[in-house]
């Protein structure tokens, strides 16, 4: 039962290698970008000098914030690569084998259609998220790296400036629970897209994103009310892991979240609110919801016929 | 002898489409069944229902077990080949044996080494790069070394070429088939695999009109060369087909003594083609 599981999700990374491309990319993008981006700077040679001494002379609070918000920025890229992956993963692994007709091989073999939909549902919510911890991890150490051997070149000492104030245990801490929630709180989309490979005979893409759209649209427009665009929307903009944090508000100017957050120091695992995650019922709802999404993908795999 | 399939009355529809109507059969261990009929007659959907890919009326009975319900149990002892394309395109050699062996309970890695070891298959060669040859004989390496009761193929030499295809059916006789295991196999090139079958069932308009051991076949349908008069009398013993060759009036009789037509012309035991010709025509004449 284990072995299989194992065999089904070896298959996912086999079949789907931009589980882990896309995060490899981008990691060397930023790579590239750090050094280049450290390079151009350094044309700035006296203003680069003051700037490193006046961090050097600044407290550990500070420097510590100064990392985190470096570590961010570096998350940032691989969080929205993730959730794309995770759109374009889920619209196209029950559709692929569909369409090259490899659904009779693998049917072929002592495995049910639950097995097989549940291994893409685990993709999903558990692999991807944690290959992009993984290189987002590393690709933060590298950064740090470079960034340590650049400012040794400049005579000041990293050690002190960068990894002594740097709080990796507590913000890869944060990032991971960070990644592991985000799929489940917008699992019903993944269980929706699942729903739409497995069915689908063309355009995943088209069909998965439609009924988004226009089903708020026509809502609006035939009954007056809002409850579609409230689940779709509110869903995506308003995760409850972060004490209550609408990630829409951060995008205003003069927020009062973003000031609240630079009061917090930015101490990123001290934002989490993972008690509050787990006992929202918005949770448990998505839960729910992704869960008979995912059933009926099982269902319409089992019943489906191919010929 | 023990029923490895056992079909009755299976029916299976698509809308007002019968596409197997009301089929009975049984198939025993140990035997190589061909399932023969006209492009839309049903075969693969029937052989679906066998597999428990899809579901039908009826009772059907495979290893004992119900083929749409139990389908995971069933698979561990049933293999098969739909056609030369169903291997994913993007797998490596390699990664198609470790998922086998880690999903199939029933699959010896070793023996598919030793018979991969026999082709020109590379190891680490992805399906994509394999010629259509290769990519079958892979498939067939991988099910051979599945000690599994039966095998079912469905046209599985579609679009190899001759040398291929008497190698495949060469290769199922030779490392797959001994007297414990079972072949359900359909195509369309009757010819290759007349030699190999030890039952025959023909399969039109989603209805069974033959079912029958091959051994028997001489003593129920013989084929007449006549001419003139002959012919003329032949006709009167009511053939289930007659066809025209170099002047010659071509009869299949069913069911008539082969001592009688004797005095006509020359008898003998229909090749398999012909006798699906002239069941199907016949039965729609």
């Amino acid at each position: 039962m284990i072995s299989t599981q194992v065999a089904l999700l070896k298959r996912e990374l086999w079949e789907h290698r931009a589980i882990y491309v896309t995060p490899l990319v981008i990691a060397l993008v930023i790579a590239v970008m750090s050094v280049t981006g450290q390079v151009a700077i350094s044309a700035f040679d006296q203003v680069v000098d003051l700037a490193i001494l006046g961090a050097s002379n600044l407290g550990e609070a500070e420097r510590k914030h100064a990392i985190t918000v470096l570590m961010i920025s570096v998350s940032v890229l691989f969080v929205f690569a993730m959730w794309i992956l995770t759109i374009f993963y889920t619209l196209d692994c029950l559709y692929a084998e569909r369409k090259d007709k490899s659904i009779l091989f693998w049917r072929s073999m002592p495995v049910t259609d639950a097995e097989t939909v549940i291994s893409k549902l685990i993709t999903s919510l558990l692999v991807i998220p944690l290959v992009t911890f993984v290189v987002l991890a590393i690709t933060q150490i590298v950064v740090l790296t470079i960034s340590s051997i650049w400012v040794s070149i400049r005579g000041a000492d990293a050690g002190h400036l960068i990894w002594a104030a740097a709080p990796l245990t507590e913000n890869w801490t944060a990032t991971l629970i960070f990644l592991l929630a985000l799929p489940l709180w917008l699992s019903p989309f993944i269980g929706w897209f699942l729903l739409v490979s497995a069915y689908t005979k063309r355009s995943a893409l088209l069909v998965g994103f439609l009924p988004i759209i226009l089903l708020p649209m026509f809502e609006k427009m035939l009954v007056g009310t809002k409850m579609f665009s409230t689940a779709i929307f509110v869903r995506s903009g308003q995760m409850p892991l972060f004490h209550g944090l609408d990630t829409f508000g951060l995008w205003d100017d003069n927020s009062e979240q973003l000031n609240a957050l630079g009061r917090s120091g930015l101490s990123l695992l001290s934002m989490i609110d993972l008690g509050g995650f787990l006992t929202s019922p918005g949770l448990w709802l998505g839960l729910l919801v992704c869960g008979l999404f995912t059933t009926a993908a099982i269902y319409v795999r089992r019943f489906r016929d191919e010929s | 002898m023990t029923s490895l399939i056992s079909a009755r009355n299976v029916s299976k529809t698509f809308g007002s489409l019968r596409a197997v109507d009301n089929v009975s059969f049984e198939i025993e261990k140990g035997r190589i069944t061909g399932l023969i009929g006209p492009n839309g007659a049903g075969k693969t959907t029937l052989l679906k229902a066998v597999l428990g890919l899809t579901d039908c009326q009826g009772s059907l009975s495979v290893l004992g077990l119900d083929p749409f319900k139990q389908r995971k149990e069933l698979m561990q002892n049933i293999c098969f080949i739909a056609d030369v394309a169903v291997l994913p395109r993007w797998i490596r050699v390699s990664q198609l044996l470790d998922f086998v062996e880690s999903v199939h309970p029933r699959f010896s890695r070793s023996k598919a080494r030793e018979l991969l070891s026999k082709t020109k298959i590379p190891g680490q060669a992805k399906i994509k790069e394999l010629s259509k040859g290769m990519v079958t004989q892979l498939h067939l390496s991988i099910i051979t070394a599945i000690d599994a009761k039966l095998l079912v193929l469905d046209e599985p030499t579609l679009g190899l070429d001759i040398i291929f295809r008497k190698e495949f059916y060469s290769n199922v006789l030779n490392d797959y088939f001994d007297q414990e295991r079972t072949i359900l196999i359909t195509t369309h090139q009757v010819e290759e695999i007349e030699n190999l079958l030890t039952d025959v069932m023909f399969i039109n308009d989603g209805r069974l009109v033959l079912n029958s051991p091959m051994d028997q076949l001489p003593e129920r349908y013989v084929e007449l060369q006549a001419t003139g008069d002959n012919a003329e009398l032949a006709r009167k013993l009511n053939p289930i087909h007659e066809r025209d060759m170099f002047g010659k009036k071509i009869m299949t009789f069913e069911g008539v003594g082969r001592d009688r037509l004797k005095a006509l012309g020359e008898v003998r035991t229909p090749a398999i083609a012909d006798l699906f010709v002239a069941k199907v025509k016949g039965a729609t004449t």
